[in-house]
């Protein structure tokens, strides 16, 4: 098993909210998400059939509002990665699928120190 | 034949003697009405829809005493459930439910109140084209306490999950009445047998008839009627289970994928099914090996999911030996007795008569 390291992704600057880095880590790498000022890591690796997770949209999700015009009301704004290939939603601060907390991805620390961000993976 | 336990029968069609003898049971502003026969018109079994001994000077299955000849003393049935054909989706709706009710008051005067057997239950036939007239059938014979469930066409213009159409089942779940779907007689309003148009013949129309009932079963979980109402159970009494377990996957597969659009369905759609969900036996479903039945029938928990139905008196009439050829012993008694005892609360007062 590969050794996990605190690596230096980029200046805290560089990766502002709403944004993402894709970190060359082993085989498929990992996406350093920064969520409203929050950071996130998870593997660029679907855990359904393998396809670039991190590849996919960031947005929100629905979830059951009786009362609500439509039944729905957006949810989650910004977290949730859906998977290019077959719309899985994963919450990028859990790594687990909206539908099945089962079904679920890695995902890995993240720091800023000195105004750097790093990564253990 | 001898179970060590009740067999239930839950799948039989009594028939009135001849077809315009239903005309006793309608009102006198309905009684002239043009009402189609229950035969259906097109697609007849060649030789014949019912078993050809049944046939004499009245219909099939019209006298109770020959039925019950039939099933029980000579097909080891312990009790059945009554589930008459009506009409068709018939365009006048007003009169479609007239003629339900007039069903309904011929199976409990002629088969629930004259038996004196104890082993005949009975169906509320109700018309899902007038949701308000079928909502005021379910309250009117609910109480009556040999009726354990309300019967509906497999025939419809649009799936039973749709809205209009919840009032029915809140109703029937409010009396913990199974709703029943079964194909009707009758020449009614309605789409093409197939998803694909009209079949040729009478084998593609049977063969492929039931698997409609795959439709009604994904919009009542989907469009979320099954996670409204806890109590609804439905009845899919002309099999068409064998494609439950591939189709199930694929709901299943969409679901993980398209969640974000009906969120209220909060599990995976074939978590529904045990609770929700039941099929009654069919000559036409399952391998055509019987040394795959069991394997098979494990699939998508089918074992807790079949009841045992003849459909009798149709020609494909099936007994309880035939019904579970390959099974094991743990899933003949599930399917012969316990799935429809715990559905209908049936049985027990003819269990002591078996020993």
């Amino acid at each position: 098993m590969p050794v996990m390291r605190r690596r230096p992704v980029c200046a805290v600057e560089d990766l502002p909210p709403g944004t993402m880095k894709l970190v060359p880590v082993g085989k498929y790498g990992v996406g350093v998400y920064n969520i409203g000022g929050s950071l996130h890591a998870i593997a660029n690796y679907c855990a359904h059939e393998g396809a670039p997770l991190c590849a996919g949209f960031v947005g929100g999700t629905n979830e059951f509002a009786p009362d609500a015009p439509g039944h729905l009301r957006y949810v989650r704004e910004g977290r949730i990665l859906r998977c290019p290939w077959h719309q899985w939603e994963f919450d990028i601060t859990t790594g687990q699928t909206v539908a099945d907390a089962a079904k679920r991805v890695r995902i890995y620390q993240v720091d800023v120190t000195d105004g750097q961000v790093y990564l253990t993976a | 034949m001898s179970n060590p336990y009740p067999v239930i029968d839950a799948n039989v069609s009594p028939h009135f003697r001849y077809n315009a003898e239903i005309r006793r049971y309608l009102p006198p502003s309905y009684r002239l009405r043009a009402i189609p026969d229950v035969e259906q018109q097109w697609y007849q079994a060649p030789g014949g829809d019912y078993r050809q001994d049944l046939y004499g000077e009245h219909y099939p299955a019209s006298d109770r005493e020959t039925l019950c000849r039939h099933l029980f003393d000579e097909g080891g049935a312990a009790c059945a459930i009554l589930n008459p054909l009506t009409r068709g989706n018939i365009a006048d709706y007003l009169l479609n439910s007239r003629i339900c009710a007039a069903v309904n008051d011929w199976l409990v005067e002629r088969w629930l109140d004259a038996d004196a057997t104890g082993r005949l239950r009975g169906t509320i036939r109700v018309n899902p084209e007038d949701p308000r007239g079928a909502v005021a059938e379910i309250e009117r014979l609910a109480a009556h306490p040999k009726m354990v469930q309300v019967g509906i066409p497999l025939q419809s213009r649009e799936p039973y999950g749709k809205p209009v159409f919840e009032p029915i089942w809140a109703a029937a779940a409010a009396h913990n009445l199974p709703v029943a779907v079964h194909i009707n007689g009758g020449n009614g309003v309605d789409h093409p047998p197939t998803f694909a148009g009209h079949a040729h013949t009478y084998p593609g129309y049977a063969a492929f008839m039931p698997l409609n009932s795959f439709v009604h079963l994904a919009t009542l979980i989907i469009e979320g009627v099954f996670g409204r109402h806890a109590d609804l159970r439905f009845v899919f009494a002309d099999g068409g289970y064998d494609i439950l377990t591939p189709l199930m996957w694929r709901l299943d597969t969409f679901w993980v994928s398209m969640r974000d659009q009906t969120p209220w369905v909060d599990r995976y759609p074939s978590e529904y099914l045990r609770d929700h969900v039941r099929f009654c036996s069919s000559a036409f479903d399952g391998p055509t090996d019987d040394t795959h039945a069991a394997r098979w029938l494990d699939f998508t928990d089918k074992t807790e999911l079949l009841m045992y139905g003849s459909a009798y008196p149709h020609w494909s009439t099936t007994s309880p030996t035939a019904a579970t050829a390959g099974l094991s012993d743990v899933q003949r008694e599930k399917v012969l007795s316990r799935n429809a005892r715990e559905l209908y609360g049936v049985g027990a007062e003819v269990e002591g008569s078996l020993s």
